[in-house]
């Protein structure tokens, strides 16, 4: 097991209580897609997985060690192995597309030579090599700013690899992209999850991708897991259940 | 392992005691600010339009026993008030009774504060349309004025030299803000510094500090500085100095808290450390505004250059100062006459930086 998880809540300091004893674990090698309403705590739950925020209480496991209350240098080492994209791409905008990839190494390379922006060749050779695996190669010079969507997100994808993560975690990845950048996007969490056997967990809206692309599929309502299974298990009526009876598919192709 | 009816428990207390805490915080609050509330009332009704403007007498009656016995009085008033949760207070906090008794002592009482602030006011500041058109004032005033539209073109030379000295001085005090400005704003960012106790206790007595020094007016800065230092253009470089770091810090940091935060949860995602979380997620983000900032500032200072020059900051404030001194009024409409020029041109040419750099 890369990652368990077991009885997870998480309470915000201004009273939400956004997940309510979350368990499940995650095998080596999955491509596991969260689904539910927007407010139901994916991204809380992406964000307690790499400990960009706190549990309340609970345990998170990665690769069997306890990370949930784990702080400073243990805690960064840990963060380091685990690759996250972003709905909004999340780049420097200022910055060229080498320069946004190599921030995805800063967790193992020098403060002061980070600073002076010092890299050695091996770090750029690998730079171009995780912006040639998403295809943009030929636009490491180009301001980051200056890329359409779907470009800025491979972009961030490439930051994330730089990671070599065991575990890439993708919060609605897709959310803001066109529906055909949306499927060439998810393409390149397919590759990297088959190629390089990335364990991935990932935030979706739409149903057609999550039956496409998942392994297996976890439902939260509400802070609560009521669905866990394989993604053509879920039928019209478990569709109601998670999206509400008001709820009607969209086909996006 | 924690079993389980304790978890289950657990987040849900944690909300009702939060609720709990902050209505009982809020209460509190409310009790204090309607005291002061009723005390403000009761003096200012009382001591200035009471005494002062109805009963015309010139030095009122000062005495302690009187101020505490009204402040005993708005203490029963005011908490009394604010517990029966139809006040002001009680509106403001968000914790009033919602009927239609808290509405109207809510409107009128507001409105009843208003309006004996502004008659207060116009009591204190003496207002009198009578003096502005008496004949003596304008006779006064038309001489003066006469005197200032015909610049004596004399001393042209030494007015100049001034005025160089004093944009000299603006420049000198915005370049040498910029380190300890940088350095400072990172101090007193909130987002930054929130995270445990330590970070977050240096940034508020940093706060604190530096609202004091941003408080204290660069021409009082400068009375102290020309002490210090002796009289001239270094006191009022000083005295710029310390007032620019002081409030530059306040607009840098704001910029900091105002940045998009995803750019910063990207890369703390990636193991970075604290350091390079903030030089490469922050500061890209915030080089632009800071530049415009400090532009802006050189402007500003040559503007108060010249006003601290009044106190023996140097350049072309003292020039005005002795001439004002001396009653010549030809050549102090010279010197205004520059000044009014040069703090045009400034102000042209730092808007358009501005503009262009964004």
């Amino acid at each position: 097991m890369i990652l368990e998880i077991q009885n997870l809540h998480k309470v915000y300091n201004n009273g939400t209580h956004a997940l309510k004893g979350v368990s499940f674990s995650v095998k080596e090698g999955e491509f596991l897609v969260v689904i539910g309403l927007s407010g139901s705590g994916k991204s809380t739950l992406l964000r307690s997985i790499n400990r960009l925020i706190e549990p309340t209480s609970g345990t998170v496991r990665f690769l069997g060690k306890d990370i949930t209350h784990i702080k400073g240098e243990e805690l960064r080492k840990i963060k380091s192995q685990i690759g996250m994209v972003f709905q909004q791409f999340n780049l420097i905008k200022r910055r060229s597309v080498l320069s946004n990839v190599i921030n995805g190494k800063l967790g193992s390379l020098g403060t002061f030579n980070s600073i002076i922006e010092k890299y050695s060749d091996e770090v750029y050779k690998e730079a171009y090599n995780c912006l040639d695996i998403v295809g943009i190669g030929d636009k490491a010079k180009v301001r980051s700013d200056s890329l359409s969507g779907g470009q800025q997100q491979r972009v961030a994808i490439a930051r994330s690899l730089m990671q070599n993560p065991k575990l890439l975690l993708a919060d609605e990845p897709v959310a803001s992209l066109d529906p055909a950048t949306s499927n060439s996007i998810m393409q390149y969490f397919e590759r990297i999850n088959k190629d390089f056997g990335t364990t991935v967990i990932c935030n979706l809206h739409f149903l057609s991708l999550v039956r496409r692309y998942a392994t297996r599929v976890i439902a939260l309502k509400a802070g609560e897991i009521i669905y866990e299974g394989a993604p053509s298990d879920i039928n019209e009526a478990w569709f109601k259940t998670i999206y509400g009876e008001e709820a009607e598919e969209v086909e996006i192709r | 392992m924690i079993n389980n009816s304790e978890v289950d428990l657990f987040p849900q207390k944690i909300i009702s005691d939060k609720k709990k805490k902050s209505d009982k915080l809020n209460l509190v609050k409310a009790v204090l600010l309607d005291i002061f509330f009723v005390f403000y009332s009761i003096v200012v009704v009382q001591r200035a339009i009471y005494l002062k403007y109805i009963l015309e007498i010139r030095d009122l009656p000062f005495s302690w026993n009187q101020i505490f016995i009204l402040f005993v009085a708005s203490i029963f008033i005011g908490t009394a008030w604010a517990l029966s949760r139809t006040s002001l207070s009680c509106k403001l906090f968000g914790i009033a009774k919602d009927n239609k008794t808290t509405k109207w002592t809510v409107e009128i009482f507001a409105w009843f504060l208003f309006d004996i602030t502004f008659i207060a006011g116009w009591i204190v500041t003496k207002i009198s349309i009578v003096s502005i058109f008496s004949g003596e004032g304008l006779a006064g005033a038309e001489r003066l004025f006469g005197a200032m539209f015909r610049p004596e073109f004399g001393i042209f030379d030494d007015a100049l030299f001034a005025m160089i000295e004093t944009i000299y001085i603006a420049l000198i005090a915005t370049l040498i803000s910029i380190p300890p400005t940088l350095i400072l704003s990172f101090f007193t960012a909130r987002n930054l510094m929130k995270d445990n106790k330590i970070s977050f206790t240096i940034y508020y007595v940093l706060r604190i500090i530096l609202n004091f020094i941003r408080s204290i007016e660069p021409l009082i800065w400068a009375i102290i500085f020309s002490v210090w230092v002796g009289i001239g253009p270094f006191a009022g470089m000083i005295a710029l100095l310390v007032h620019t770091i002081a409030s530059n810090a306040k607009l840098y940091s704001e910029a900091i808290e105002g940045i998009e935060e995803g750019p910063v949860e990207a890369i703390s995602a990636t193991g970075a450390n604290k350091i390079q979380i903030v030089w490469h997620a922050v500061v890209p983000q915030i080089i632009l505004p800071f530049l415009s900032f400090t532009i802006y500032r050189w402007d500003i200072n040559v503007r108060m250059a010249t006003i601290i020059g009044l106190v023996g900051g140097g350049g072309i404030g003292t020039m005005l100062m002795q001439y004002q001194g001396l009653a010549r009024w030809h050549e102090v409409g010279l010197i205004i006459l520059m000044i009014a020029f040069v703090v045009w041109i400034m102000d042209y040419i730092s808007a358009k930086i501005r503009e262009a750099i964004y």
